[in-house]
């Protein structure tokens, strides 16, 4: 076959329990080529990634290395065809130095051995042909994020790797510290290796592959040279789900200000800001809808207002009155629901019951306890009325969530939301994985509360759907509001464009 | 019209799902189904030692059952050997609810132990109702408290609760091996041990001339409060979310840190209760080295018994009949003591593997689930 395809996977699947990680995948890595694996968080490109490196074992499919068919079982297995792999999160023991992690788990390969000074010498070597110069008898935890990500590539480069993965490598990094390691990855592939880079980031597409490949939902979207894609093509193919557009005229319902969002800054999981200054406001009866490719500070802007997340500056005001850095508990009762994006691990507790799962977020309120001491009866009554008026298909409502189908573990969670958010609804992602019944279903539930009234702030991906939805629409990007539109004005190139954080005064990053 | 004919064919497929899901539903016969399994595994195996030690095991099996319920006495003291097993189990149980792992329940044993040595030596002459009560609460307490440092140190410091449970059972220890040398120690001053407390704090017997004390009631109301707490209360209901989704009851405005150390503060007293019923009720004095095991069986009976308080009895039952079989099987024959061992650890590991069978199943039906759900699709 083929000796110039390092890589080839065909036909790929994965199935983890209630999801299908990977849907029939096919990717293919050339020689000496930058393979961006393109797509948002839970697209599956890891799972991918993870079955190329004998992690996960697939459920169906073939795995071609250098044209030879083979089976993955281990990492060991995936060293030893010179794959080696660079994880999001660092595989490094922080007590050990630098020669001890490098040399943990290798076997000495004949004529060497695994001697400290020696691996000591070879590393340094190593360092300098690809300037990831790096003391080698430092120890990792005191090292800064950037030097242990060198420690991860050296070793996969001492165990002579041919063929790197690397999976979301920039997240960590400072700008200056991602342009040496793009000077790194163009090296190394100068040599005829190849890099496997995934990323959700478009301009670090543009600048440093060759070819891309996009994947969404778990399904491969297409793969195309760098030389024929765009930003706004890219950007289209990552998060493009076509939905009927359910449009038409409506009346415009929105009033007064109901969420104030002053200029607040907030910092992300790591550490580093991702909202930076970010203002906007829900008004009451309005749809305000936010577009932008996943990972841009939506789910912390989301948190934030919820009370999961502390604000560093700035305000947030309800009706005028700070809420800022409260608990989310008192967000709970000051009226604000909140549909995230992950429904099985923030929205829903799977082991409970549906009618637990309903009173999730009150259970101390009446009726459904009195004095700590909960009332079953009113609960499941509150779980029978709801469950027929959101239609929730479930044997009963004792049954356990996890026996529900997608679309109907979500509505658990909207009716729920709707129930709990009086003022203000903040939704993000309401249809993730849902078909086209039970999208339409959330999404004229979403209509109706706003006809009553409430503030939504709908936090989407999918561009479609925050177009068809919203009053107003902003795009954000890198933790900032690009741009807010009217309904009226709102156009989807442009948008599009936004979203891949190109604003019209191109800048010369991309080459 | 279109819309609607799709609608229909996503009802009429889920439809079909949920039946399926209905049939091989993890109903509440398997709940009963897999211990009872994987008690005969375990004794299965075990009598494939016996056979090894040259020992028929139908008949050492056959002795044992007819030791354990020969007479009354025999009966009535595996119900007395239950009783600290239950509240043992509950330790573990409870806490293991909100999937947090009370590993130091033989420390706060001790120091229920401790607690109500201490009070019923130094309430002499009061009734004996008072000086029970006294005791009974002074043990659940200093017990409560006890465990309620792990719940602190996880919930201020997100301290593993494994291991400061465990450890702190080494603390509790050395904790109790001073008082009996020191502050507690008999009068006669020879050995480290507590003088028999006064006849007025012994738990009364529930059947004369048996060892069974009115403690076993006592611990089938913990096993009921226990149940209570969690399904029947606000606090059991957060309790049980934290435990099942922590990041779900982070969203439900559920504080996890005040869950962790409550849970913590029940378990304790749970097993400190178990202190006060081997004081008062069985052994009427404190030595040192006493009842080293209770807490690691009291780990097996809560898994046997799927953490459920119901549960957990009926299995802490079994174990105190393996005992007092198995203490009289020992005494008569030549089969050595250990083979009691060896029964309750095959169980508890049978126990644990069906954990993992039942997850295999349960992940592979979910796989089949979705083959077939996307092959519908595609047609």
């Amino acid at each position: 076959m083929d000796k110039d395809k390092a890589v080839l996977l065909k036909g790929i699947t994965k199935y983890f329990p209630g999801t299908i990680a990977n849907d029939h995948v096919d990717l293919q890595v050339t020689r000496g080529e930058v393979l961006a694996l393109l797509g948002e968080n839970g697209a599956g490109k890891t799972t991918l990634m993870k079955i190329l490196y004998g992690m996960y074992q697939p459920d169906e499919g073939e795995i071609y290395v250098k044209g030879d068919k083979v089976t993955i079982r281990s990492p060991h297995d995936a060293m030893k065809l010179a794959i080696g792999m660079i994880h999001q999160h660092f595989t490094l023991i922080p007590v050990h130095n630098v020669v001890e992690n490098i040399i943990l788990g290798m076997k000495p390969k004949p004529g060497k051995s695994l001697r400290v000074e020696n691996v000591a010498e070879d590393i340094k070597e190593l360092g300098e042909k690809y300037g990831l110069e790096v003391d080698p008898y430092a120890l990792i935890r005191q090292l800064p994020v950037g030097m242990q990500q060198r420690v991860e590539i050296l070793k996969a480069l001492y165990g002579e790797a041919e063929i790197l993965i690397m999976d979301e490598p920039t997240a960590v990094l400072t700008p200056q510290e991602t342009e040496k390691l793009f000077g790194f990855v163009r090296e190394f592939t100068s040599f005829g290796n190849s890099v496997i880079f995934i990323t959700h980031k478009l301009n670090e597409v543009m600048e440093i592959a060759d070819s891309v490949t996009v994947m969404r939902d778990g399904k491969l979207i297409g793969s195309i040279r760098k030389t024929q894609a765009t930003e706004g093509l890219l950007a289209r193919m990552m998060v493009g789900r076509e939905l009927e557009l359910t449009t038409g005229e409506r009346e415009k319902k929105s009033g007064e200000s109901l969420l104030y969002v002053d200029s607040i800054s907030v910092r992300g999981d790591r550490g580093n800001m991702v909202l930076k200054d970010l203002s906007l406001e829900v008004r009451k009866g309005e749809i305000f809808g936010i577009a932008g490719v996943s990972g841009n500070g939506q789910e912390e802007l989301a948190e934030a207002i919820c009370g999961l997340r502390k604000i560093e500056e700035g305000h947030i005001k309800l009706e005028n009155i700070d809420i800022c850095n409260q608990n989310s508990l008192s967000m709970i009762k000051e009226g604000i629901g909140y549909i995230p994006a992950d429904r099985h691990l923030e929205g829903l507790v799977l082991d409970m019951s549906v009618e637990e799962n309903l009173i999730l977020k009150n259970p101390s309120d009446p009726p459904f306890s009195s004095k700590g001491i909960l009332d079953w009866r009113r609960i499941k009554k509150n779980s029978k009325d709801l469950i027929r008026s959101f239609s929730i298909k479930t044997p009963s409502s004792s049954t356990k969530v996890k026996a529900l189908s997608g679309g109907n573990q979500q509505k658990v969670v909207v009716a729920r939301e709707i129930i709990i958010g009086t003022r203000l609804l903040v939704a993000i992602q309401p249809i993730r994985g849902l078909d086209l019944g039970a999208a339409d279903y959330v999404h004229k539930a979403l209509l109706e509360e706003r006809e009553k009234g409430k503030g939504i702030l709908l936090i989407s991906t999918e561009l479609s759907e925050v177009m068809t939805l919203s009053d107003r629409i902003g795009v954000m990007y890198d933790g900032k509001l690009l741009k807010i539109f009217q309904r009226e004005e709102a156009n989807i190139n442009q948008i599009g464009l936004l979203m891949a954080g190109v604003t019209g005064e191109r800048n010369g990053t991309n080459g | 019209m279109n819309g609607m004919g799709q609608m229909d064919k996503t009802n009429h497929d889920e439809n079909t799902t949920l039946e399926e899901r209905m049939k091989n539903r993890d109903g509440k016969g398997w709940l009963i189904l897999w211990p009872l399994l994987s008690v005969f595994l375990g004794l299965f195996s075990s009598g494939m030692m016996m056979l090894l030690l040259g020992h028929n095991p139908i008949h050492v099996y056959w002795d044992m059952v007819n030791f354990a319920f020969r007479d009354i006495y025999n009966i009535a003291d595996i119900f007395a050997k239950a009783t600290p097993l239950i509240l043992t189990g509950l330790a573990f149980g409870f806490a293991f609810r909100s999937t947090l792992f009370n590993i130091g329940a033989q420390g706060q044993f001790y120091m229920g132990c401790v607690a109500a040595v201490f009070c019923a030596l130094n309430l002499k002459g009061l009734p004996s109702l008072i000086v029970l009560v006294v005791c009974l609460s002074a043990s659940v307490i200093l017990g409560g408290l006890w465990g309620s440092l792990v719940g602190f140190a996880k919930a201020k410091f997100n301290a593993n609760e494994f291991l400061i449970s465990m450890m702190s059972t080494y603390v509790a220890l050395a904790i109790m091996n001073y008082l009996l040398r020191g502050p507690l120690i008999e009068m006669k001053g020879e050995y480290p041990q507590t003088d028999v407390i006064p006849e007025s704090s012994w738990i009364p017997s529930l059947l004369p001339h048996t060892r069974l004390h009115w403690g076993f009631i006592i611990a089938l109301l913990a096993a009921f409060f226990a149940y209570f707490i969690l399904w029947r209360t606000t606090l059991g209901f957060k309790i049980r979310a934290v435990g099942m989704n922590r990041n779900a009851a982070r969203y439900a405005g559920i504080d996890s840190r005040k869950i962790f150390v409550i849970v913590f503060l029940i378990s304790g007293g749970f097993a400190g209760l178990a202190g006060f019923m081997e004081v008062n009720g069985i052994q009427h004095m404190l030595v040192q080295g006493f009842n080293p095991l209770i807490g690691a069986e009291g780990i097996g009976i809560a898994i046997l018994g799927n953490a459920h308080p119901f549960g957990i009895v009926l299995s802490a039952i079994l174990f105190g009949a393996l005992k007092v079989g198995g203490n009289l099987v020992v005494q008569t024959s030549t089969i050595p003591s250990s083979i009691i061992g060896i029964m309750e650890g095959f169980v508890m590991l049978f126990v644990i593997l069906s954990y993992y069978i039942q997850d295999r199943i349960s992940v592979s039906r979910s796989k089949r689930q979705l083959k077939a759900k996307e092959r519908g699709g595609h047609k």
